[in-house]
This record gives structure tokens, C-alpha cells and sequence, in this order.
């Protein structure tokens, strides 16, 4: 065949497909356009792809009883970020409703509507406290939680509840092998069972969450005082960064770059006995895991000032550019009705105290009291509320972190982590 | 000289550069034959055909490992995939993870979406390319020096510089989330390239063809239609390919830029690693079935790529 038959053909089959694509393009493969800012009852909810199952179950219900119609745009979280951010600053949404990590609260407080009408004083008995403080931003709530985490303790209830364990473990220690409640308990029993190639525990150098935690067990507020002081050195910071390090011998090597999936993967291969992990991690754990069925849930650990943890909430909220704002508010007040919806959900979290209450004695669910705990815990609080916040976790705490668990010097690195962050807050 | 005969000639000539190569002397027996200079893979030395097909291996598994290990992970169960340490072949080989993937919601629309705006992206870069190379280098202006370096240079701006404020102006005049408008996205970061690799291209195919051929009654654009492009089809067969994989697998515009109706794939397959875990079985298993066709396109068209890479390498 010549050249010029070649082209001839090429030519001819790339314009069928031109015709064809072009006028397939007129309505597009997903669905309905995102246009997000008409009036009608049928909304646009913007929303991290793992979130989107949390919400499913819920558009159906308020499909049916309020008429609106939710579609989902799902987006990785990254990505998420991306998107509010340049879709808020050019004043032009796609989407009536979105669903904001907490700690976007105070990057994107300016870009969404009051939903006062919607936090009542049942509302508000109902939600935890951590939660309507952090949604109320200068006098205005302006996020409805839709589901919240929070890190507990899951163990290794077989080997807890070995004889010959609890045995030894009373001979070495002076007391009962139990789910651990304090620091020393939990350093102690992540020492006895580091052996025959196991762990006691991991250590997360690459995530700062659980070093927070940590801080507020201790004393003291994480990184930022109420006045927006920098507080990252003070003894409470020390004390909880040594004892996070103080669990390195107990845990598995190159702790600096475990993260959340690594340190899952590590329990649910039965690498680890314990875990301190986000509470959905129970309920997540694959049948054919070496650990599943085996697992035991407790409260977070406390310090000197007790039980506390991080909440890891997601806020519904209304973009003050939609002009879909009745039918949002409508969604939001129907996803709130139906939390307990998001339980049946592959993540199976919810907001409201409430619908964990109507789970936690079911089997299955034996996370939910031990969470319950730690969110309702008078330590517990969420995280600063600064813009400047993701920013100061990248570039601060989680190198700060990284090299102390690498064997750094605690004090020197939490000074120097004090400047960095008075640097990037002014 | 006719046309016909100008072409044949351009053939000889091409034909002729590629015979003077050396090539593999065998032995009527098919192996190869002793005391022949031989290069290559062929080469006498047994030293260095052993060092040769040691770098070749390495080649191999540097660049295939990671396709085969995602595919291989792709057909293991949820437990096995997140082994530690990690497991190259499945303990137990399942397809679930391929009817999770193919199941969930908004993924066959989202390849339909892929097709649509890569075929429209390619296109659009050809028909702007191919015109835009030939007259740089047919007519060697300062200003279409200019012109090609400066095309150069956008490929140096970071997309997520022009991502957004693209998204907002297509929002502007109404195309947010359409096929159509991430298409033109992905042809300001393949036009460039385009640009590049047609003029190229074209510098290897002799001004007197179509001189001959305008002697012999065809207009410029003649020229261009009947004796030059018909020369480069495999140059526009290599452009069309890096231009539908520039589209097929970009992310950050179909990110910022899409929604409901023309979400791309990769970023369903980025949907897969959520706040909450990731879900590594599943986003294998959809990553392997989105790359079949391109792997299909470039065994398509791959004697037209290599028939365009040696075009551009004989050139001067």
C-alpha cells in the first residue's frame, strides 16, 4: 500500500472520529454538567473519594424524602485542596457543597456561608465538644461534621489473652497484661513483646499526628498556645517527643519513613502487637489478614493530663458563591438527620454521638466505645486554627520528628522547630 | 522529474542509508559467522556480547519491572498486596480486584472521557503542528526562530502555573467540565513538543522534492499535501503517539478542570488512594486496563515510529 493510500485512510478514519468525538463531546460520558451555581434541586457535592461512600447512602434517603438530587465529584485529597483553592479564589464553583478536611477550615473560612440555623442546642449536645468548637469560626458555625476519626489503641487480643504472656508479662512487670492505659504501660508491653522477630509497636516517623496526641496527653496545647504563641518547646512538647522516641527500640527499623499505611500494613500482617491507629483501621482490617478476628480496641493512652487524642473530622459546608444555597443547607441538614447512615458505609464513621451510641454494642463495632472515649476525652482538642497549618506540619514538625526518631536531640530540634515556625507565622 | 519518480528516489535514498548500516553477517547455518566485523548484539567478541546483552537485560527489567509488577499485583488478593516484606508473585491469583475496579461507578465514563480528549487533543496538535513546523523550517525567518524557541519555552512553565487560571477561563465561557476544553489544555502541553518533532522532521526531506514537485504544476500547499507529508507520515505517526500519551496520562489539568461529566481516568485511579487507606488491588488492576491502548496503539503503529525515528536521524 503507498504512502499516500496510508494518509488517504488515516485521513479519512481521523475525521470519522473527529465527527463522532465531537459530537459525543456535546454532553460528555459522566453525566449532567457540574455547572454547581443554578438554583434547582439538584446539587453538586465535592468530596474526598474516600468520603464518598460515607455520603452515598445519605443522597439516597435525601433524594427521597426532601426531592434534592446529590451528585458526587470525587477527587484523591490532594487534589481536593487544589481545586477548592482555585475554584474559591476565582469566585466560580462547580459544586453547591463541599466536604473540608478540618484542617481547611482556616484556609477556606472566608470562601463559605454561616449554617447557624442548623446547629441547635440538640445539635450541638449531640457533636462532640472538639467539633462544634473547631466549626465555629468567629461567632459562625460554618461546617456540619459529617463523619469524624480519631486514633485509639487496637491490639493483639490473642496475645494478650495467652496465658503463658500474661504470665511472663506479670513475672517481668509487676503487673496484669492489659490493654495499656498510661505511657509506661504502653512502652512496657511494646518491650515484651519485641521478640522472635516481632514488634511491640510501631513508631510513625513520617505522620506528626500521634506525636500531638501525645502533646495534649501531656499537658499542653499542640504547637500554638490560644494566643497563637509558639509554644513547640515547652516541656510537654519534650516529655511526649521522648516518650515517642523512647518506643523506637520496640518497633520496627526506619521508623522515619513509616507512615499510616505502613504502620496499618504492619499490624495487619502481624508485625506489630499494638497499633495506635484511626479507629475506622478496626473495621478495615481484610479477612484473610493474619490478625483478623484477633483484634482488640481500647481508649487512646493518656499522660499527666489524660486521655486524649487528634479528632480527624470532615465538614459539610455551603460555598457563598453557590446559588444553590437552600438546596445545600436542605443536604446538609438531611446528611446530618441520617448520620448513623455513614456506620453502614465501607469507612463506617460518623459525626454524632448519637450514631456511634446506636452501634457500639453490635458486634463488629467494638471500636465505637473506646473511640466514643477518646473524642468525648477533656484533653482532646482539634488541631490549630491556622492557614498556615499543612504548611508548618510539612516543612517543621514531620522533618522535626523524623530526625528525633532517628536519634536526634529532642531539645535542640524542638528549639529549632520553634523558630522555623515563628518564621513561617509571620 | 515526475513526482512518482522523486519519491522513489527519496525511498532509494533512504533505503540505501539503512543497507550501509552494518548489519548481522550469518552462517548458512543461521549463527553467526566467524572473523566477520560484526557490531551490536552480533558482535564477534563473546566478552562483548555478553556485556551487551547484560546491559539489555538491565534495560529490560528497569523499564518493564515496574508494568509487571503492577500487573501482577493487580491479580493479588487485598492482604497479599500489601505484604511485608512485598511479594512479586500472588499467593493466590483472584480477578476481584479488576470487577471492583470496572464496578465502581463513573469508570467506563471516565475511559470514554479519556478517549474523547486524548483523539481530540492529538488532533488538534497535528493540525497546528504540522502547518506551524513546515513553515519554520521551509521559511527560516527570524521571527519563526522566535516562534520555535518560544514554543520551547511554555514547555518550561510549570502546568499548575496556567492550570488554573485555564480552568477558570473555560469556566468563563462555559466549558467547564467538557472533554473539549481539557483537550485544549493538554494541546498547549503537547503543541510544543509537536512543533518540535515535526520540524525535525521535515529538515530531513529534501527541498527538491518539492521543488520537482512544483515544477511539476502542484501549488506549495500541493507540494506539501501530495509529496511531503505522505514522506513524514512516520514523523506524524510519532508526534500523533507522544501527543495522545501526553493527553491519555496527564493529571493535574484533568484534576482542576474536570467534574461529573468528563473526569479522565487517572484521576479515578488517584481516587483509589484516599485519606483512609489505599486501596492497592484495585488501582493496579484499572491502571493495568488503561494501558492497553496505548500499548495497542504503539504496536499499531510501531514500523511508522520507527520508520519516523530513523527518518529524523538520517537528516543533513
Amino acid at each position: 500500500m503507498s504512502s499516500r493510500k496510508t494518509i488517504s485512510r488515516l485521513v479519512a478514519i481521523g475525521g470519522i472520529c473527529t465527527a463522532v468525538v465531537l459530537a459525543a463531546t456535546g454532553c460528555g460520558a459522566g453525566g449532567p454538567a457540574a455547572s454547581g451555581s443554578t438554583a434547582s434541586n439538584t446539587i453538586n457535592v465535592l468530596v474526598e473519594a474516600g468520603g464518598h461512600a460515607e455520603l452515598a447512602g445519605v443522597a439516597d434517603v435525601c433524594k427521597k424524602e426532601t426531592g434534592i438530587e446529590a451528585n458526587f465529584v470525587e477527587l484523591p485529597y490532594e487534589g481536593l485542596f487544589n481545586r477548592l483553592s482555585s475554584e474559591f479564589s476565582s469566585g466560580n464553583v462547580s459544586f453547591d457543597v463541599a466536604a473540608l478536611d478540618s484542617v481547611w477550615i482556616p484556609s477556606f473560612k472566608d470562601a463559605v456561608q454561616p449554617i447557624d440555623e442548623l446547629f441547635t442546642d440538640e445539635a450541638k449536645k449531640d457533636i462532640f465538644p472538639a467539633l462544634v468548637k473547631e466549626a465555629n469560626v468567629n461567632g459562625h458555625f460554618i461546617g456540619m461534621p459529617a463523619w469524624t476519626n480519631a486514633e485509639i489503641i487496637l491490639y493483639r487480643k490473642d496475645l494478650f489473652e495467652d496465658a503463658k504472656n500474661k504470665a511472663d508479662f506479670k513475672a517481668k512487670y509487676g503487673y496484669e497484661l492489659a490493654a495499656p492505659t498510661t505511657w509506661k504501660q504502653y512502652q512496657d508491653i511494646s518491650e515484651f513483646f519485641t521478640k522472635d522477630g516481632m514488634f511491640g509497636t510501631d513508631v510513625k516517623g513520617a505522620v506528626e499526628t500521634e506525636w500531638l496526641a501525645h502533646v495534649l496527653q501531656a499537658g499542653s496545647p499542640m504547637v500554638l498556645d490560644d494566643k497563637n504563641n509558639v509554644v513547640i518547646d515547652n516541656a510537654a512538647h519534650k516529655e511526649a517527643l521522648d516518650f515517642y522516641t523512647s518506643l523506637v527500640k520496640s518497633a520496627p527499623s526506619g521508623a522515619a519513613q513509616v507512615d499510616w499505611a505502613a504502620a496499618q500494613n504492619l499490624f495487619n500482617q502481624g508485625k506489630t502487637a499494638m497499633t495506635r491507629f484511626w479507629a475506622h483501621a478496626y473495621r478495615q482490617i481484610p479477612k484473610d489478614a493474619a490478625v483478623f478476628g484477633k483484634v482488640g480496641a481500647a481508649p487512646m493512652i493518656g499522660g499527666s493530663a489524660g486521655v486524649a487524642g487528634v479528632p480527624g473530622p470532615w465538614y459539610l459546608s455551603v460555598p457563598k458563591a453557590t446559588k444553590n444555597s437552600d438546596a445545600a443547607k436542605k443536604f446538609i441538614k438531611c446528611a446530618y438527620d441520617h448520620n448513623d447512615l455513614g456506620i453502614e458505609s465501607k469507612l463506617g464513621l460518623a459525626a454524632r454521638i448519637s450514631a456511634f451510641e446506636k452501634y457500639q454494642d453490635k458486634p463488629g463495632y467494638e471500636s465505637f466505645k473506646p473511640l466514643i472515649q477518646t473524642l468525648n476525652a477533656k484533653a482532646t482538642a482539634t488541631r490549630p486554627a491556622t492557614a498556615k497549618w499543612q504548611q508548618i506540619v510539612d516543612t517543621v514538625l514531620t522533618p522535626t520528628l523524623q530526625k528525633a526518631v532517628a536519634g536526634g536531640d529532642s531539645s535542640a530540634l524542638l528549639a529549632e522547630a520553634k523558630t522555623k515556625v515563628q518564621a513561617l507565622l509571620k | 522529474m515526475s513526482i512518482a519518480h522523486k519519491e522513489t528516489t527519496m525511498e532509494t535514498r533512504i533505503t540505501t542509508t539503512t543497507a550501509a548500516r552494518p548489519t548481522a553477517v550469518t552462517s548458512p547455518g543461521g549463527g553467526p559467522r566467524r572473523g566477520v566485523n560484526r557490531e551490536g548484539l552480533e558482535a564477534g567478541k563473546r566478552s562483548t556480547r555478553t556485556i551487551l546483552w547484560i546491559l539489555l537485560a538491565a534495560s529490560l527489567v528497569l523499564y518493564g519491572f515496574p508494568f509487571v509488577y503492577l500487573l501482577l499485583t493487580s491479580f493479588k488478593t487485598p492482604i497479599d498486596t500489601i505484604a511485608v516484606p512485598p511479594t512479586i508473585l500472588p499467593k493466590e491469583w483472584t480477578v476481584v480486584n479488576y470487577m471492583n475496579a470496572l464496578g465502581r461507578g463513573g469508570v467506563v465514563a471516565s475511559i470514554i472521557n479519556s478517549v474523547q480528549t486524548a483523539v481530540i487533543s492529538t488532533l488538534l496538535s497535528l493540525l497546528l503542528a504540522v502547518p506551524a513546523a513546515y513553515g519554520i523550517t521551509r521559511y527560516k525567518t527570524l521571527s519563526g526562530r522566535v516562534f520555535i524557541m518560544a514554543a520551547l519555552v511554555t514547555r518550561m512553565v510549570p502546568p499548575v502555573a496556567i492550570g488554573i487560571p485555564l480552568a477558570s477561563m473555560m469556566a468563563s465561557v462555559g466549558m467547564s467540565d467538557t472533554p473539549i476544553a481539557l483537550a485544549i489544555a493538554h494541546t498547549t502541553i503537547s503543541l510544543p513538543l509537536s512543533i518540535w518533532l515535526m520540524s525535525s522532521f521535515f529538515e530531513a526531506v529534501p527541498r527538491d522534492l518539492e521543488e520537482a514537485a512544483t515544477v511539476d504544476g502542484c501549488s506549495r500547499l500541493g507540494a506539501l499535501w501530495r509529496v511531503v507529508v505522505p514522506v513524514v507520515s512516520g514523523g506524524i505517526a510519532v508526534t500523533a503517539i507522544f501527543a495522545f500519551l501526553a493527553s491519555w496520562n496527564e493529571f493535574l489539568f484533568a484534576l482542576l478542570m474536570t467534574a461529573i461529566r468528563s473526569q479522565t481516568t487517572p484521576v479515578v485511579i488517584a481516587n483509589f488512594q484516599t485519606q483512609f487507606g489505599l486501596d492497592w488491588g484495585s488501582m493496579t488492576a484499572l491502571a493495568a486496563v488503561y494501558s492497553i491502548p496505548v500499548i495497542l496503539l504503539t504496536l499499531l503503529l510501531q514500523r511508522k515510529i520507527v520508520a519516523g525515528m530513523t527518518l529524523g536521524a538520517v537528516k543533513g
